[in-house]
């Protein structure tokens, strides 16, 4: 009508069936002569939607007041492409919405206030909410993730350029992918449920409610393996000696301390600390520190022997005396390492005592004995290792698992050192040069070498269904590869 | 190796936010962006079914509780106080803003709202 103004204040909300063009309602301003036309006029002229944009409706939506000298409002759909109208008017700042408003809406919708709540949600965008990708982003957590951050706890992000981001909290590791959506995510503060709504006592009727900002991806996670096999490559560039090695002395040799570990592994803290207890490693002067195999025998075999000198049982190792009596030999947090490595500590009678692990040294030994051949006859190795492990342990195959594999198809048996750490971390990689060692496993055999692999909930039969093809052979079921190894 | 933390306000210091899914994009009528528009009219039906009046259409969708909520994570650069406050380490980092537990998704096919159309004169 004459001497109307026409505001602009919504953003379009473009959703739309493709192809189908814009749905128009009819509406006051439509009817009219000029604008009528310029409502009908426009085909879509946006490009065809892609395949995936096919999934979700698209239909123009503007809202757009006319305020009539009587005052009243009104709702009218706008004319078609800028500039049909002439110039378009300046957009004036939001203002906010009023419950007459509100309730004017809702009698053009036809909505019967009665079937409804109370409160309504004005919603708008907030200042921030077009800054540029990037600025902000949505992180789906899984449970235990979300205890974590209400704790108040922080997670990290740990990758290299050439890595695959893990997060990783205080004790998991997670990996981490982007996720698109072709819906829109809209992140509201202070919006609230109906449940809340209703839990209130008093029922204000309107909140006028700021997007904080909206995106169409968000970041995914799903519990992984943490990635350590980094972690024993760097200590092994700088393994210990000994006090008196001429390593020691020379700085320029690389060294971690837990923060530098942290910084190159993609693993959480306390995955990193259980795996420098697997690997018998020793903070010495606040750096981590492998121990160098040998030295790490010399000190087993001085505990050892003095354990078989004294006549103690092997369950009662007393730390002062052996402190005491091997301490001008080596230095005593070696010592004390040692034990801890290979045994286990209680104290009695206040007394601090330690219980030796007969698998734990028999394991040892045998790698001792096998590191120096290719292979050993496997009769002749079972004698000369019960012999060198001390008086009154015995040694059993099943001690070695992970460190050496048998043949019992080669005249005769044979023994050697395959140890699991050595092999490839990805899984693919792994089961492939198990299967270029050996053609076919049984699964006692190949066990072992893949349980590192299995994820939470995963079994070792589930690896081998899907990285392997089974068949039986002389009444045993063995497992190969699924293609030909090169 | 890079690594980025994400900060967290603090036990009892997360805010809980609302996600709402709409299918479709979202686009400013003018260059003068998002910022400070309106959107639409967020009710509530007595049975807790939301309903929301963008322009002349009415969406209905419905609550969903998220098995797996989100985070909302806003990017700080170094320096800002907010972060020093919490202990952040300097370097890229997010500070978790919210926490969403729970969505508004609207997938039903939007009801055009038809006003009034006028006698014939």
């Amino acid at each position: 009508p004459r001497g109307s103004r026409v505001l602009f204040q919504q953003p379009l909300l473009r959703l739309g069936r493709p192809g189908l063009g814009r749905v128009r309602a009819k509406g006051k301003l439509a009817d009219l002569p000029g604008n009528a036309t310029a409502a009908r006029s426009a085909p879509e002229t946006r490009p065809r939607p892609s395949a995936r944009a096919f999934e979700t409706v698209r239909f123009l939506c503007t809202f757009r007041r006319v305020q009539t000298t009587r005052g009243a409002w009104f709702f009218c759909t706008k004319p078609a492409a800028p500039g049909a109208a002439g110039t378009p008017p300046r957009p004036r700042p939001a203002m906010r919405r009023t419950r007459e408003e509100v309730d004017a809406t809702l009698q053009i919708a036809k909505l019967n206030a009665a079937e409804l709540l109370p409160t309504v949600h004005c919603l708008g965008f907030g200042p921030g909410a077009s800054a540029a990708a990037g600025d902000f982003c949505l992180l789906e957590l899984e449970p235990a993730l979300c205890e974590q951050l209400e704790a108040g706890h922080s997670l990290v992000i740990r990758g290299d350029k050439d890595e695959q981001a893990v997060l990783c909290s205080r004790d998991k590791t997670y990996d981490l992918k982007i996720a698109d959506t072709s819906n829109m995510l809209l992140f509201i503060p202070g919006c609230k449920t109906p449940d809340q709504l209703q839990m209130e006592e008093t029922h204000c009727n309107i909140i006028h409610t700021e997007i904080f900002g909206f995106s169409n991806n968000y970041w995914e996670v799903r519990r992984c393996r943490p990635k350590l096999k980094k972690l024993k490559k760097l200590l092994m560039e700088n393994t210990y000696e000994g006090p008196d090695s001429q390593k020691e002395k020379d700085s320029s040799h690389p060294k971690y301390t837990t923060e530098d570990l942290l910084d190159r592994i993609q693993a959480s803290e306390e995955e990193i600390m259980a795996q420098l207890q697997v690997l018998n490693a020793c903070e010495i002067r606040g750096y981590w520190r492998i121990l160098e195999f040998d030295y790490e025998m010399k000190l087993l075999n001085h505990v050892t022997q003095l354990v078989d000198s004294e006549s103690w049982p092997f369950s009662k190792v007393p730390l002062s005396i052996c402190l005491q009596e091997l301490g001008p030999l080596e230095p005593e947090e070696m010592i004390e390492h040692c034990l801890k490595c290979y045994g286990k500590k209680y104290i009695e009678d206040g007394e601090v005592y330690f219980e030796l692990s007969a698998d734990k040294i028999c394991r040892a030994t045998a790698q001792m004995l096998l590191q120096n051949a290719v292979k050993f006859n496997l009769t002749e190795f079972q004698e000369v290792w019960q012999q060198s492990v001390p008086e009154g342990m015995v040694t059993r195959l099943d001690q070695l698992k992970g460190l050496a594999l048998v043949d019992r198809h080669s005249r005769p048996e044979i023994i050697f050192l395959l140890k699991v750490d050595d092999l490839p971390e990805d899984n693919q990689e792994r089961f492939n040069s198990l299967f270029s060692l050996r053609e076919k496993w049984t699964e006692g055999d190949i066990a072992p070498y893949i349980q590192d692999l299995c994820g939470e909930k995963q079994t070792i039969g589930a690896l081998l269904t899907k990285y392997s093809r089974s068949s039986v052979q002389n009444g045993v079921k063995v497992y190969n590869s699924r293609r030909p190894i090169s | 190796m890079v690594q980025i933390v994400i900060c967290s306000a603090g036990a009892g210091g997360l805010a809980e936010w609302v996600l709402m899914e709409l299918q479709g994009e979202i686009e400013a009528r003018y260059s003068t962006g998002l910022a400070g528009n309106l959107l639409g009219d967020l009710h509530y039906t007595t049975e807790g079914i939301p309903v929301l009046i963008v322009g002349h259409h009415i969406l209905y969708g419905k609550i969903i509780h998220l098995e797996k909520p989100f985070a909302v994570l806003v990017k700080h650069t170094p320096g800002e106080p907010d972060c020093d406050e919490f202990g952040c380490k300097s370097g890229t980092q997010y500070l978790v803003r919210a926490l969403i537990k729970n969505k508004i998704l609207f997938k039903t096919r939007p009801k055009p709202i038809i006003t009034n159309v006028p006698k014939k004169v």
